[in-house]
């Protein structure tokens, strides 16, 4: 009887162990090797989760409209990729729109022939005016707001977050001036990112500016996973485009015309890197010398793409179930800055994870391949049984 | 060897010592050497002025203001608005050839700025002169800005007489009709950040004098207007179009305001730029163009014959430049802004057969107010004090400014030198001991000699009030002679003034001397600040013949050397146009040139005058 039934049992064993060890890839693994099956060497490897820009035209007066046309180009772009209003703080120091020398009330174009309205129907300024001072651009910056800031006025970053700052205005050797009126230093940029970095208010930042000796500003920059740009060098003019012959001034800047005519066959799904938009930049055409820094940057620059910066993602990391907490949260539900000091190892864990998501083997994969093993040992362990006893 | 050490350290010890020491050396030198230093500072000074036209001093002229941005905008003035322009220069020629009065005038002119839309009235005025009065009637029009508040205005203006001969009666019929075709068009217009006022004052200068006192609220005695019935905001800038011929071939700029302002040089330089490139318009400085047939002996090389005719056209520039600026007389209807800080300028069509009309100075004057229209703030940025060569060169004032500064400084020297020379005196009482060290020093009595300053001025007062009242101007010639004769005879008073000893005090004439070129080199160089041209015009007309006076000893002498020096302090009163003109100037317009010459300018020359009368 026992012979009879040896076989069988061991047919079971083993369609049973080939079961196991035949079990099909997780949803996991098959998911993402359907997001991943389009990528290429120059695959993006951020790991942020959230896009923030901040939009500064520092300058008012009506001569200074290409400067409120400047910032208005970059925020069409970043809103266009993606960025929702609610993660842009665009300040303008004045109003070209509403400018009782305006030709067109209402509207902000960047070129002459007056193609497209920046100033369409869906503007957002945060703070406009006056409002735009050193002070207030600091105080976003460093998140150190009085309690009855409204949100929509705040840069609500967080550890993960990239944030591509963007200035324009009159400015010279180590400084930028905001309204005729006051100036901010290379310096006091410097310290206010390094301020961010400490308070885990950011995870890359692109810094782009366009004003005369343009590159001087960020060369006080001492924090970690900085980007910085900038449109002319030391004792170097930034110039102007063009001039709509009917609104009668320059309507935008040579730096910024060429970054968003480039920007604009940038897509959300474009894998343009970051280098490759440098790599545009052409002097004689911008007849300044444009700069770039990269040496606080961590990632190589063809792994960076344009959309880590100027997108919104899309990038969602499923955490630890056992927790109950999602650790990051995708972009615009992020908490208010807080100041403790356990956020740090928590955002190494965060890393890790991020990390692990990618590489397999994961966890459950480990589970499986262990009672694959198991299987197989009970099974020799039960024919070395069957074995001995005859 | 001890004498030795203490002389080196005696040498090395003090340094305040040796300070002194070299300052006295210096001092020194630069006394002994102080008639060659001070015909230097003369020499300099004067060649300075004659190089002031030279085409290598000076730059040529840029936009200094961000915000104007000059031509850069399309215009739209075409050629139904110069219809417009043409229909009502015919109703203006027909008001003109009906003798219409002012009232009639400025009615048709309200009535056609109230046809458009506009807001517009009248202004009824009076001066009351010596010369008698002066009446008329200006329209105006204010356009208020569409989009803002209107706390700031432009100014259209055309007078009603043309400055073609300074006012001598040529109508200036299309500038009018250019300002009312102006009116009409710019009304279309929403992006007028400022008021715009357009002004058609009645006469040449006194209609705009009334209009903008009462715009103002500044009280002239002799003025009684009536007040505005329209308020607008602060005027900032104001283009005052003169437009005399059938047709024009050139614009000019005239500049020159009362009493020696000038408007900022940012402006001019927008319309220079305009004109030329909107208008296609060639500038001028002035009325009168370059030409360039001049002959030019041959036996100058070809290679200075641009420079010469260059010298030669600038030189005309500047010589009417400084016509206008000394006697502070403005050089047309824009003159009497200056001096409430308006910026302003007269574009005046030089008249030719063609070939610009309408059309051109239409678009100019559209281009201009958008420029003007830019403006955030008051024009400061440029320069004020200049001399313009040409429209597209002109000299800061470091390049002229030190010529008179250093002629003042020649003739402070002298009087410093005279000053310090009445002090002492030769000791000659012991011959034996005589020697070239040997002085004695002695008194300097200044109170008799502030006197007869003093009392110089008060004949220069009470001459300025004889040549102010109704009588002078009415008998001129009679009155010039009698006052001509009071005047020069007055100071021969001085011929009574005994000779003193002067071992004991310094003689009078050296101190007035002294003092004289102190006083008159002083005021040179208060004036440079102000009006240069005046101080220039001082400094070639005082330096010199102050600085050379001298008494002498024999009585005819003395009279010979007196009655150059009454020509010099008096001669003007034989110019009885200018000085009409210079009364009238100061009694409608508050021009400072007469009563400056005389009781500033006649009391230094008769003052040197007394120094060569005064005994040794």
């Amino acid at each position: 009887m026992l012979v009879v039934s040896f076989p069988h049992l061991l047919l079971f064993l083993f369609s049973w162990t080939w079961g196991i060890l035949a079990t099909t890839p997780s949803h996991e693994e098959i998911v993402g090797e359907f997001f991943n099956q389009n990528a290429h060497a120059g695959s993006s490897t951020s790991n942020h989760t959230n896009n923030w820009a901040v939009l500064v035209c520092s300058s008012r007066y009506w001569f200074n409209y290409r400067h409120m046309a400047n910032a208005l180009g970059m925020y069409r772009t970043v809103k266009r990729l993606g960025i929702p209003d609610s993660n842009i703080i665009l300040m303008l120091a004045d109003d070209a729109a509403c400018n009782s020398r305006n030709r067109f009330p209402g509207s902000v174009y960047a070129n002459p022939g007056r193609g497209l309205d920046l100033y369409g129907d869906n503007i957002e300024v945060d703070y406009r005016g006056y409002e735009v001072t050193v002070e207030n651009f600091i105080r976003v910056l460093t998140g150190r707001m009085e309690p009855s800031v409204p949100r929509s006025k705040r840069l609500l970053t967080d550890a993960r977050s990239n944030i591509f700052v963007y200035m324009t205005g009159h400015g010279g050797n180590e400084f930028l001036k905001f309204q005729d009126n006051e100036e901010i230093s290379a310096f006091d940029i410097a310290d206010a990112f390094e301020q961010m970095w400490q308070k885990k208010r950011y995870n890359e930042i692109l810094f782009m500016i366009d004003t005369c000796q343009a590159n001087t500003m960020y060369s006080k920059f001492y924090s970690p996973n900085i980007l910085a740009t900038g449109s002319a060098k030391l004792d170097q003019n930034s110039y102007s485009y063009e001039n709509d012959n009917d609104i009668g001034v320059s309507v935008i800047d040579r730096f910024t015309h060429y970054i968003l005519e480039y920007m604009e066959q940038i897509n959300k799904t474009s894998h343009e890197s970051m280098a490759d938009l440098f790599a545009s930049y052409d002097p004689a055409k911008i007849h300044s010398d444009p700069g770039v820094r990269a040496d606080l940057f961590g990632r190589p620059l063809n792994e960076v793409r344009i959309t880590d910066f100027f997108g919104g993602v899309s990038q969602v990391e499923v955490g630890n179930g056992g927790d109950g907490e999602a650790r990051a949260s995708p972009s615009g539900t992020t908490e208010e800055e807080n100041s403790s000091s356990e956020e740090r190892p928590a955002v190494a864990v965060n890393a890790s994870q991020a990390q692990q998501k990618v590489a397999p083997p994961s966890r459950p994969a480990k589970w499986r391949m262990t009672r694959a093993w198991g299987g197989v040992l009970l099974l020799g362990v039960l024919v070395g049984w069957v074995g001995f006893k005859r | 060897m001890n004498a030795l050490r203490a002389r080196l350290r005696a040498q090395r010890a003090d340094p305040n010592i040796v300070r002194i020491h070299r300052k006295q050396a210096l001092v020194a030198v630069l006394t002994r050497r102080l008639h060659i230093i001070k015909i230097t500072l003369f020499l300099v000074g004067y060649l300075w002025m004659a190089a002031i036209p030279s085409p290598r001093l000076g730059r040529g002229t840029y936009i200094d203001e961000n915000a104007l941005g000059p031509g850069q905008v399309n215009t739209y003035w075409n050629w139904g608005d110069v219809a417009n322009a043409d229909r009502y220069l015919e109703q203006l020629e027909g008001l003109r050839d009906n003798n219409a009065t002012s009232e009639e005038r400025a009615d048709f002119l309200m009535t056609e700025f109230l046809k458009l839309g506009i807001p517009a009235s009248t202004q009824n005025y009076v001066f009351t002169s010596s010369a008698g009065n002066v009446q008329g009637t200006n329209a105006y029009a204010v356009l208020s800005s569409p989009r803002t508040s209107g706390t700031e205005a432009m100014v259209i203006s055309a007078s009603w007489i043309s400055r073609t001969g300074e006012g001598d009666g040529t109508l200036n019929l299309r500038g009018v009709s250019t300002v009312l075709a102006l009116a009409n068009f710019l009304k279309k217009y929403s992006l007028w950040a400022k008021d715009l006022v357009f002004v058609i004052s009645d006469n040449y200068v006194d209609g705009m004098q009334a209009w903008l006192s009462a715009y103002h609220g500044a009280i002239q005695s002799n003025l009684q207007a009536d007040e505005l019935e329209l308020a607008s905001g602060v005027i900032w800038t104001a283009l005052n179009i003169d437009y005399p011929g059938h047709s024009f071939s050139h614009l000019g700029i005239f500049h020159e305001g009362i009493n020696g302002r000038l408007p900022n040089q940012d402006l001019l330089n927008s319309f220079q730029q305009i004109s030329k490139w909107t208008g296609g318009v060639p500038v001028l400085v002035y009325d009168h163009q370059d030409s360039p047939q001049t002959d030019i002996p041959s036996w100058i090389p070809s290679a200075y014959h641009e420079e010469i005719r260059a010298y030669a056209y600038q030189s005309k520039n500047v010589l009417r430049h400084l016509g206008y600026q000394a006697r502070g007389r403005g050089s047309g209807v824009h003159g009497l802004f200056h001096q409430f800080r308006i910026d302003a300028f007269t574009m005046f069509g030089l008249p030719a057969t063609g070939p610009h009309g309408f059309h051109a100075i239409g678009r100019i004057v559209e281009s201009t107010l958008r420029t003007t229209n830019n403006l955030l703030e008051r024009l400061h940025a440029s320069f004020f004090f200049y001399i313009l060569t040409t429209p597209e060169r002109f000299l800061k004032i470091g390049s002229f400014l030190p010529s008179a500064v250093l002629i003042s400084v020649a003739m402070m020297f002298g009087g410093l030198r005279i000053w310090s020379d009445c002090a002492w005196i030769p000791d000659l009482s012991d011959k034996k001991e005589a020697g070239p060290d040997k002085w004695i020093q002695r008194s300097r009595p200044v109170i008799p000699v502030l006197g007869i300053m003093l009392s110089t001025y008060m004949l220069g007062v009470v001459l300025f009030s004889a040549i102010t009242t109704s009588w002078f101007i009415n008998n001129q010639t009679v009155a010039s002679t009698l006052l001509l004769i009071v005047v020069s005879t007055i100071p021969l008073c001085a011929l009574l003034i005994p000779s003193q000893d002067a071992s004991r005090a310094a003689p009078i004439s050296q101190l007035l001397k002294a003092l004289n070129l102190c006083f008159a080199s002083t005021v040179i160089s208060i004036i440079t600040v102000v009006n240069f041209s005046l101080a220039m015009s001082l400094a070639i007309l005082l330096g010199i013949p102050l600085s050379i006076s001298s008494p002498s000893k024999t009585l005819s002498l003395r009279l010979a050397k007196f009655a150059p020096y009454i020509g010099l302090a008096l001669g003007w009163i034989c110019a009885s146009d200018e000085l009409r003109k210079a009364l009238w100037d100061w009694e409608i317009l508050g021009v400072w040139f007469a009563p400056f010459v005389c009781i500033v300018y006649t009391p230094l020359v008769l003052q040197a005058g007394l120094v060569c009368l005064l005994p040794l």
